[in-house]
């Protein structure tokens, strides 16, 4: 009986990691699509709006649905006072924070990094450029984390169910 | 309030800063920045630097020198980290910060038909700390109200640059916009007074809210160019008093002539030392031959304060104040 317990438990562990699996790749062009809104926005308010970033960004976290909204506004806090970091140091210190928490990974990152170096540090021009250029990279990385979605996202779930259902057989 | 101006700084320089002692402080003027080369501060007229560990010297070479990172930052944190902002300051080529304390800039002009179309590469920065000194006008408003007619005569105020022009205004429109009472001359009411502050350094407007009291009857057109402030004030507040900074081109002079018809009293300012060298200057000329302004106000300020004449429109003077009597001015806040 007990024996019988342990099997169904284990098979549960599998198919729950493989359906946490499965969402991670879900979710990860659902952040990106919702990065790529944000920094629309970001544009519009930098373009016709002259908004200050701080308070720009703090608006578009306000705006954005979890995990992007803890993201900018941590990023629009780093920046006000009393801290007053540079955009560049602010998106660092909120990616470290908040990076773990998105299904991002390491190629969104880095293309956030290199558009906070120069966020805020030009005319606006120059910023539009900048951020059309981040958006055109974060629209591939989309295009290629929906790829892995419907190549993945099925298969890790019955992986999942698999592997438990592996587990059991060997026990026994 | 006091000192705020020192958050704008980074780090380090804010640190040195605060090293000096309070009431010297309380007296910077200027603090030139300039990349690379050593770290200026001016106050009283005259100029020191400031050492790596927080004493003034005459010496450059013992100076604190700013480097590149700290120029970068400095622009960042005046400019709200966001620069894209800023772009009609950078082509005017100075930006005024919340309690209206004005940094001008220096780098490398972009230009665009022929026009300064943007800076870039700023490396020189002189932050100009602004001072409310209530009362500074005290000595002068009774020479330029015309008891009779209840009004306040077409005034010029003449100055060389940082001899407390924009200061005097400033009190000049507190104390007309709110009226008062003095033994002299008895009650006197508040007055509708429109100031047109195209620098937002007399007003020292954020977000149309101005940072200094100019008093309860006071609208501000702020960031306004003057000649055509001048004329939307006329337009549609209905001013007793116009009130501008600096002013000097032909348009100017037509807008001031055109409020002069209109009955407004307008005060204004000029960069001058004397009256007769304005007459040579295009704009300021013809108001000067036609003899508009009623009071001139030229200020001169020395080691031992601010000083002030009055002219009458005939140029005769009414008052020589003997020099080193204080008006309250020389900044001290």
């Amino acid at each position: 009986m007990l024996k019988l317990l342990g099997a169904v438990l284990v098979i549960l562990a599998g198919t729950l990691a493989g359906f946490q699996l499965a969402r991670q790749y879900a979710d990860r062009p659902r952040n990106i699509r919702g990065l790529i809104a944000a920094l629309q926005r970001l544009e519009t308010e930098i373009m016709y709006s002259y908004t200050p970033l701080p308070e720009a960004l703090r608006r578009i976290g306000q705006q954005s649905r979890e995990p992007l909204k803890g993201f900018f506004v941590t990023v629009a806090e780093e920046m006000s006072t009393p801290h007053d970091r540079s955009a560049e140091e602010a998106f660092r210190l909120a990616m470290d924070a908040h990076w773990r928490v998105t299904a991002m990974k390491a190629a969104e990152k880095e293309i956030l990094r290199q558009l906070s170096c120069t966020l805020g540090t030009s005319d606006r021009s120059n910023q539009s450029n900048h951020i059309a250029l981040a958006l055109q990279q974060l629209k591939q990385e989309e295009t290629v984390a929906r790829e892995d979605q419907g190549k993945y996202e099925k298969m890790s779930k019955s992986l999942g169910l698999l592997l438990g259902a592996l587990i059991v057989i060997l026990i026994f | 309030m006091a000192n705020d101006w020192l958050q704008l700084f980074p780090e380090k320089v804010r640190a040195l800063l605060k090293r000096l002692p309070l009431p010297l402080l309380g007296l910077v003027e200027e603090i030139r920045i300039r990349e690379g080369r050593p770290l200026e501060i001016n106050y009283s007229g005259k100029y020191h630097f400031l050492s790596g560990n927080g004493t003034l010297t005459q010496h450059p070479g013992e100076a604190y020198k700013p480097d590149r990172d700290e120029s970068h930052r400095l622009l960042d944190l005046i400019s709200n980290h966001s620069l894209y902002t800023m772009e009609e300051e950078l082509r005017k080529g100075f930006i005024t910060i919340p309690g209206g304390h004005r940094i001008g800039l220096a780098g490398r002009t972009v230009l665009s038909a022929g026009g300064v179309e943007h800076l870039r590469d700023i490396t020189g920065f002189n932050v100009r700390i602004a001072r409310e000194v209530p009362g500074v006008a005290d000595g002068v408003l009774p020479y330029l109200l015309d008891k009779g007619r209840q009004r306040i005569m077409h005034t010029l105020i003449l100055s060389p640059p940082q001899h407390g022009k924009t200061t005097l205004l400033r009190d000049l429109a507190r104390q007309i916009s709110a009226g008062g009472h003095s033994q002299r001359e008895g009650f006197r009411q508040g007055m509708k007074v429109g100031i047109v502050d195209e620098r937002s350094e007399i007003a020292g407007s954020r977000r149309g809210i101005p940072a200094f009291d100019v008093g309860p009857r006071t609208d501000i057109l702020d960031g306004c160019p003057k000649a055509e402030g001048m004329m939307m004030m006329i337009r549609s507040l209905s001013p007793d008093v116009l009130i501008a900074d600096e002013i000097g081109r032909m348009e100017d002079a037509d807008a001031v002539t055109e409020a002069l018809h209109a009955g407004i009293s307008v005060v204004a300012s000029a960069h001058g030392k004397e009256v007769a060298e304005l007459v040579s200057r295009p704009g300021l000329g013809s108001l000067l031959e036609h003899k508009l302004f009623e009071r001139y106000v030229i200020l001169h300020r020395s080691e031992a304060g601010l000083s002030f004449r009055i002219l009458d429109s005939q140029r005769r003077g009414l008052l020589l104040a003997p020099p080193g009597e204080r008006l309250g001015g020389g900044g001290h806040a």
